[in-house]
């Protein structure tokens, strides 16, 4: 990207303050400028600004300044292209531009091993009818490097496999589930943490279905609650999601056993622990794949896991995925490897992880050799 | 004025060391004709530190240090690319000011964290730090090294992280000739 003009500068400004939702007046009182007008000069470009105050201009905003000169993912360009003149960004909108910005940044230091990115699988074609997102969900678990039958305890890491990148936060109960936007390689899925963590997973393994299928930029508001007469794509990777983490001979094999020892409310606490899915869910996948009528999957929803199912099935309960802030090990690593070898400085090493590790959490700064400090006295 | 290649450009660390130490006119001395020269914000960094400790004022009040600010697109692109790397909560901006001074206009930087340092090695950028200036002033018989040794010494633990107790700079300088042993007395 060439280096703007003045007037060009100005123009990056004003389409960042206005997808911030921020006033002249309100990013002048930010910086400390004496006024609006003089916001309103520097995005006509009649007022040129210096590298201090466009460093406090995008702090002001809640960006990086590297915006103001390099583009973001091309996915994220057509998006913003393709909307009205003037719209904000959403919450979302914001968190995925964020998180594309700062993987791709990641992976260009540190030479493109680390993350995987280059690991995308070749685009399929979006599921049209019940039976393609079911078969979409048995090619999805061979890409990931699954068999047929076995859970998935770890998504995030799983998704990873094939280049895409999980965040999660708490952005409120009001806002959308998930997104996902595609980046030069691979991609990155940001997924609402507020949720529970069944719905969380079956967002992360719906997001994936956008993934495989190639959509480029895709906020998802209510993943599990899309009908097929109004959004039948969705729909479609609704069930998709959930074949992926219940396979249909896996369900069968599970749930025929587990009924017969326990009834129906062990052996729902029993799947929905071993697979990691929702009550909800699993009532609704007993139904689809005709293992279970109308009534005993009502008793599957209705039923919430106890301590004593815990302790009777003997169950052994492991951290929640995607709780609060996260971000995936493999960026973690790669970001931790890229502080190791000074790449990057401490601070902003803190800032890459999301706030998800603290100071202290960081490896020592390492001792020097010698000749780092005397190769310069001559 | 715009600072050429002959210019030296301060981060903020080593320019508060030599302040600190009362040693600013010293810093005068070694730079001759050299012009000096800190980004604008190096310049506000230092402010902001001059609020709790009024010494650190004297530079800015040093006719002979320039600020250098620019609204030159490159050059701020420059200080972004940096900035990506090395700001977070308004943290390491200097660092970003005398890189991109190093990139775009060739002025050899005097930094002493270890990362921007790192940085601009990478870059075949021209860079060095406050330990060599140091040596620079004691051959120049302006300091000595008993003046220079304790805070050389505190520089090489916690600036540099070189495994040096107390008494190392002394040691090293002789051991390795960097320093003739009549210029250490």
């Amino acid at each position: 990207m060439a280096h703007p003009d003045a007037a060009a500068l100005g123009v990056r400004i004003r389409e960042a303050r206005v997808r911030a939702d921020l006033s002249q007046e309100e990013l002048a009182s930010r910086v400390g400028f004496s006024g609006h007008s003089v916001v309103a000069k520097i995005e006509t470009g009649v007022r040129k600004v210096s590298a201090l105050e466009l460093s406090d201009i995008a702090a002001a905003i809640g960006i990086h300044m590297i915006e103001f000169f390099e583009e973001p993912a091309p996915a994220i360009v057509s998006h913003r292209e393709s909307r009205t003149p003037g719209a904000t960004d959403s919450t979302v909108d914001a968190r995925l531009a964020l998180l594309a910005r700062e993987v791709e940044f990641v992976d260009s230091l540190d030479g493109g091993d680390g993350l995987g990115l280059e690991r995308g699988p070749q685009e399929q074609s979006a599921p049209t009818t019940v039976k393609e997102a079911e078969s979409l969900a048995a090619t999805a678990r061979a890409l990931l490097g699954l068999d047929s039958l076995e859970p998935i305890p770890h998504l995030v890491e799983v998704v990873g496999r094939v280049g895409l990148i999980a965040f999660s936060a708490d952005v409120g109960k009001d806002l959308a589930d998930a997104g996902t936007v595609l980046l030069r390689s691979g991609a990155v899925a940001f997924v609402n943490s507020h949720s529970n963590v069944g719905r969380r997973r079956l967002a992360l393994a719906h997001e994936l279905g956008h993934y495989l299928c190639a959509d480029d930029y895709v906020i998802d508001w209510r993943v599990d609650l899309y009908e097929p007469k109004t959004a039948p794509i969705e729909a479609l990777l609704d069930r998709f999601a959930r074949a992926l983490l219940l396979p249909a001979d896996a369900l069968e094999e599970a749930w025929a056993s587990r009924l017969e020892e326990h009834g129906p409310r062990r052996a729902a606490a029993w799947v929905a622990h071993h697979y990691r899915v929702d009550m909800a869910t699993l009532a609704r996948r007993l139904r689809e794949t005709g293992l279970a009528d109308h009534q005993t999957a009502g008793i599957v929803r209705s039923h919430r896991t106890t301590r004593s199912d815990i302790v009777e099935l003997d169950l052994y309960v492991p951290a929640e995925e995607m709780a609060g802030t996260t971000v995936p090990r493999s960026y973690e690593k790669a970001v931790l490897l890229l502080l190791e070898h000074e790449r990057i400085s401490r601070e902003r090493a803190l800032d890459l992880l999301q706030g998800t590790l603290g100071d202290d959490d960081l490896p020592a700064p390492r001792t020097r050799r010698d000749g780092e400090i005397w190769k310069y006295v001559y | 004025m715009i600072p050429g290649d002959d210019a030296w450009v301060f981060d903020t660390g080593p320019l508060r060391t030599f302040v600190l130490s009362g040693w600013l006119g010293v810093l005068k001395f070694l730079a001759g004709e050299r012009p000096v020269f800190i980004p604008d914000v190096v310049q506000r960094e230092l402010r902001r530190q001059a609020a709790d400790d009024h010494a650190i004022g004297s530079v800015l009040d040093a006719e002979w240090v320039h600020v250098f600010t620019s609204s030159d697109t490159a050059y701020m692109a420059s200080f972004a690319r940096y900035a990506h790397r090395l700001v977070a909560d308004g943290q390491n901006e200097g660092e970003c000011g005398v890189l991109a001074m190093g990139a775009t206009l060739g002025c050899e930087m005097v930094i002493d964290d270890s990362t921007p340092r790192g940085i601009a090695e990478e870059e075949g950028l021209r860079v060095t730090a406050t330990v060599p200036i140091l040596c620079d002033a004691i051959r120049a018989k302006q300091l000595t090294l008993p003046m220079v040794e304790h805070v050389a010494d505190e520089l090489l633990a916690n600036e540099y992280y070189l495994p040096f107790g107390p008494g190392g700079f002394r040691r090293h300088v002789l051991e390795h000739g960097l320093l003739e042993y009549e210029e250490t007395i």
